[in-house]
């Protein structure tokens, strides 16, 4: 048992995100009212050093090995999913001072809160033992309910909040319960031992029930139908800068976890296929998520509500691609790399608008509040139906690229033909919700007059997103050459 | 780089208006005019040193390395004189814009640029890939078009429009992965090369499938009866210059689509379903011409006339034959003129009338001479008066159709003789002539009844200088389409015998797509059983754990 401080080297983004979190919380209770503005600045910079220090060490990650005695990994697939929770949190943070102090509620544990989150998800991103991946998940999760009861005067933050703690200590509950059961039927936590003893256990009713309550507690962290019923509640009751956090980090941070437990610890053909194996049941879950998720997206008139649906289809077309790993192989992991890049920034943009368009303490959230926003505010207008165009899959946006990549990997055997059919009949379902939006921007006539949300860092962060979808939409070279790499992560 | 900038120059100009103050009217109409003429000018290049039966100008650049995909254009006989028609008709539409459109000038223009833009990159791409972006692309344009400067019932038709679009076309891109990855099954090359995927024969009920798919998006574009319905919605509620874009060129997608891909690629399924879609086609015509009859609204009258019209194009496709195809593609090109000019026509009387009533009419000749002629010219076109561009399009196309017996010998017995349905079809000609006569007779003869019509203006020097060209291209092909005919026959004649050739190839349900052209044992029998497996079992640990 010799340790060695050079693996630290592995953590350092992680550990360096932790301390920063713990300097804001101190700055927070003993710095005065006024110096609280450079919060977000700090919060800012303390993710970016995170990022920088992802990037460096991709060159050392080329093989990807593990650290901490098989506990968390590191390989290119953990930083670029480490590099998606950098960026979805650096966006959420842009949109969340002007957001708290139109709608009355400075709180500043918030940057804490948010760090400390983004740290939770990196420990899953690299997580390779049930016992990180646990503490990874609570670690995300605790801050998670905070941040979407924070506000505070608001009876539907306290309702989201409440639905999504209890649901989610639930599903926690089941986590840790299949975990135990694979404790007992393996005799390791560690999932490469998993691996290694799948062909023994794959018939014990322990490890299969054990790996089916995980994937179980997965389905609900990743809001898929039908665990998802906590999600439209607790993405329209927070905030809505966390609401953005939740349906892109938190998100990408369950599929990161889902990913490497497919393709890792339970990637023998075995466990895939039949009626208990993890394609055959995902692919069924897929099929549910998109279609009860864009059903119910196209009955709201809450434009965060639609949204909240709509990241849930989102998870279904995400489902196609983790059910893809299991005919095409491992390098089915690239397309949804991709593909959470390319809705990170899109539905990070989206709820920025949603969150521009409403001050004061009036949210305006109903589709008629947005009538005739073409005309009198073109810029954020536009950005939102880039938005909307690359959330239907309408090229050249990043989200039609991602929908190609993901289908491309899913059509490479003939097996799941069927799955990609079902998915685009749901693309063209919910076109017509993301086109009801721009359709209300600027087919028709100005409502009530909009009084948004001004401040810099709210443009700033809408202007970055929008840039970033036409950008990875149009020059998709190089984000698809980074996804590969992160996909086979040899 | 000729067709590069061809296709680029919109959408260059686009970002230029932007640019541009959006109180200034003027100058914004002036300047997107300019640019359309810039474009139409450089298209016109492509006529030098061409050869029609293959690509000319051709543009290759790696767009997505990985997937193989490249930014290729290339212009051909079957495309050359659609995007000449596109590139001719936008200067037009824009000067027919000129006083009808009055708010949102600056966007107007830039999504006319931008839809330009597409147009053009769907007719002159070949890559599949490229070929779908534009695809799409030029979808979002037109929806805003029919949705900002669209009549009263505008929503509903511009959300009906993109809808049984993406229907098609989703399925597509569906199909067109499929063959993309068939395509490495075989070859073991990733590619979206037009070419490189024209070889690829699937076997029969793969390419039922995805003919399938790629018909269905065609169809609906074209459009084919039963998808014919999203049509007069968004052609009575589409601002003129959008009437006139869908019908002289969005709707060419469907047919160019048919064509250059669903027909040549799956060419089994087609003569399986080349009945179907005959009769479907026969059926068009005449149900259109029966329903343009009974119309009020004289802008739904024009737009179910298209459904006819465009039910020739389907019909000499369908029974292809070079005469037939060759007939269809002059169809395509004469409706572009004809209807568009019709669309024109309409438009400058709902600017001076604001109604499209046909009863509001009557008695027009005496008080517009000018608009008299111009619309005497393109209701003869689009009857098919021998002399005008109607007329050779559909005559080859029933020409061809009639002959066409001898290709289609054993027909399911479901589906009507091909005689009979070009007999059929003949009677949409006439049929055609009632309508349009009926049209033409209400609007301009008779008495000047309503007193509302004594005081309307004759076309402007501006009306009539847009309308100019295109009644000398509504003659030119009339006369003399020689013109045309020599870029179109060698392409299709190539088209034709290529579809042969690939039909000669068999392939069994469940074997893997053969290449046409390549050696005779194909593929190399070891990839083989690699392929056959469903999956390779990974290694028991993973390398990345360690």
């Amino acid at each position: 048992m010799d340790f060695d401080f050079t693996q630290f080297s592995s953590v350092l983004p992680l550990t360096a995100l932790t301390v920063a979190g713990c300097v804001l919380l101190l700055l927070e209770a003993f710095g005065s009212g006024r110096q609280r503005a450079y919060l977000m600045p700090l919060t800012l910079a303390s993710l970016g050093v995170a990022l920088v220090l992802e990037l460096l060490s991709w060159g050392d990650a080329t093989l990807g090995y593990t650290t901490f005695h098989g506990l968390l990994a590191l390989d290119r697939f953990s930083i670029v999913f480490n590099c998606i929770f950098l960026i979805g949190a650096a966006l959420t943070v842009m949109l969340s001072p002007a957001f708290m102090r139109e709608h009355h509620f400075e709180f500043g544990e918030f940057y804490s809160l948010v760090l400390f989150a983004t740290v939770g998800m990196m420990i899953l991103a690299q997580a390779t033992d049930l016992v990180t991946i646990f503490l990874g998940i609570e670690t995300m999760s605790i801050a998670v309910y905070v941040l979407t009861g924070s506000f505070r005067h608001s009876p539907k933050s306290a309702e989201g909040a409440m639905k999504y703690f209890m649901v989610g200590a639930f599903a926690t509950s089941i986590l840790l319960y299949g975990m135990a059961l694979i404790y007992g039927a393996v005799g390791s936590t560690a999932l490469a031992e998993i691996a290694r003893q799948a062909p023994h256990v794959s018939q014990a009713p322990l490890f299969i029930v054990g790996f089916l309550l995980l994937l179980v507690a997965l389905g609900f962290k990743i809001s898929a139908v039908p665990f998802h019923m906590w999600a439209p509640d607790a993405y329209e009751g927070a905030p809505t800068p966390v609401t953005a956090f939740m349906a892109t980090t938190v998100k990408a941070a369950a599929f990161a976890t889902l990913i490497r437990l497919v393709s890792t610890a339970f990637s023998r053909t075995e466990l895939a296929y039949g009626s208990s194996g993890w394609a055959s049941i995902l692919s069924w879950l897929a099929v549910l998520t998109m279609t009860i998720g864009n059903l119910g997206a196209l009955r709201q008139d809450n434009v965060k509500r639609m949204l909240a649906y709509s990241s849930i289809a989102h998870a279904g077309y995400l489902l196609v691609g983790v059910v893809a790993i299991a005919v095409v192989g491992v390098e089915a992991r690239g397309p949804l790399v991709y593909y959470l890049v390319a809705y990170t920034f899109t539905t990070a943009g989206a709820f920025g608008v949603v969150a521009w368009i409403g001050s004061r303490g009036d949210e305006r959230l109903m589709i008629d509040d947005w009538a005739g926003l073409g005309s009198r505010h073109p810029g954020v207008a536009l950005a939102m139906t880039i938005f909307m165009l690359s959330l239907g899959g309408i090229p050249p946006t990043a989200g039609f690229f991602g929908k190609f990549y993901v289908f491309r990997a899913a059509l490479e055997k003939p097996t799941l033909i069927w799955l990609v059919v079902i998915a685009v009949l749901n693309s063209v379902v919910s076109v017509f919700y993301y086109l009801r939006v721009v359709t209300a921007m600027y087919f028709r006539e100005v409502g009530r007059e909009a009084k948004p949300l001004r401040a810099t860092s709210v443009s700033a962060a809408l202007l970055i997103a929008a840039v970033g979808v036409l950008l990875i939409g149009i020059l998709p070279t190089w984000l698809v050459d980074v996804a590969n790499a992160a996909g086979f992560a040899q | 780089m000729l067709l590069t900038l061809t296709t680029f120059i919109p959408l260059f100009g686009a970002l230029l208006c932007l640019l541009l103050p959006k109180e200034e009217e003027g100058l914004l109409k002036g300047f997107a005019f300019t640019i359309s003429l810039i474009t139409f000018a450089t298209s016109l290049f492509m006529l030098g040193d061409f050869d029609p039966t293959r690509w000319n100008h051709v543009v290759d650049k790696e767009w997505v390395a990985a997937f193989g995909i490249h930014f290729k254009l290339g212009v051909d006989g079957i495309s050359l004189w659609l995007v000449l028609l596109t590139t001719f008709l936008v200067p037009i539409v824009l000067c027919a814009s000129w006083s009808s459109i009055n708010k949102k000038m600056r966007e107007f223009v830039v999504t006319m640029l931008i839809l330009e833009t597409g147009m053009i990159g769907t007719f002159l791409a070949t890559d599949l890939f490229v070929f779908y972006v534009f695809w799409e692309v030029m979808l979002i344009p037109m929806y805003f078009i029919i949705g900002i400067w669209g009549g009263d019932r505008k929503l509903y038709a511009a959300i009906k429009f993109v809808l049984y679009t993406m229907v098609g076309s989703l399925l597509m891109i569906v199909a067109i992965i499929y063959l993309y990855i068939r395509n490495h099954d075989a070859t073991g090359l990733w590619s979206f090369d037009y070419d490189t995927l024209l070889k690829v024969v699937l076997s029969p009920k793969e390419q039922l499938l995805c003919f399938g798919a790629f018909a269905l998006a065609f169809c609906i574009k074209v459009p084919l009866f039963p998808f014919h319905t999203w049509l007069p919605d968004a052609h009575v509620e589409a601002p003129t210059a959008g009437s006139v874009i869908l019908a002289s060129v969005l709707l060419k997608f469907g047919t160019y689509g048919l064509l250059r891909y669903a027909i040549p690629f799956f060419p089994d399924a087609f003569v399986r379903c080349a009945p179907l879609l005959n009769t479907l086609a026969v059926i068009g015509i005449i149900y259109g011409s029966l329903v343009a009859f009974a119309q009020k609204d004289v802008k739904k009258l024009i737009a179910y006339s298209s459904v006819a019209h465009l039910g020739f194009v389907v019909l000499g496709l369908g029974m292809w034959n070079v005469k037939a195809v060759d007939g269809a593609m002059i169809v395509n090109l004469a409706h572009g003129i004809s209807t568009g000019g019709l669309f024109l026509c309409i438009g400058v009387i709902y600017e001076r009338r604001h109604t499209r009533k046909l009863e509001e009419f009557g008695g027009l000749a005496t008080i517009m001479p000018r608009y008299f002629g111009v619309f005497m010219v393109m209701t003869l076109a689009s009857v098919g008066l021998p002399g005008t561009s109607g007329f050779v399009g559909e005559f080859l196309t029933l020409v061809g159709s009639f002959d066409a017996y001898k290709h289609w010998g054993q027909l399911c017995i479901l589906f009507p003789h091909p005689k009979a349905l070009t007999g059929v079809a003949t009677l949409g000609v006439i049929l055609s002539a009632v309508y349009m006569l009926f049209l033409f007779q209400k609007m301009m003869f008779g008495p000047l009844s309503n007193p509302r019509n004594r005081s309307l203006r004759d076309l402007s020097a501006r009306e009539c200088a847009y309308f100019a060209p295109m009644i000398v291209m509504a003659l030119w092909i009339g006369i003399y389409p020689n013109t045309f005919l020599s870029d179109i026959d060698p392409a299709v004649q190539k088209t034709v015998t290529e579809m042969t050739t690939k039909r000669q190839v068999m392939v069994a349900d469940g074997e893997l797509p053969k290449i046409v052209g390549a050696p005779a044992p194909a593929p190399s029998p070891s990839l083989e059983p690699a392929r056959q497996q469903e999956m390779p079992p990974l290694p028991p640990s993973h390398p990345e754990l360690h």
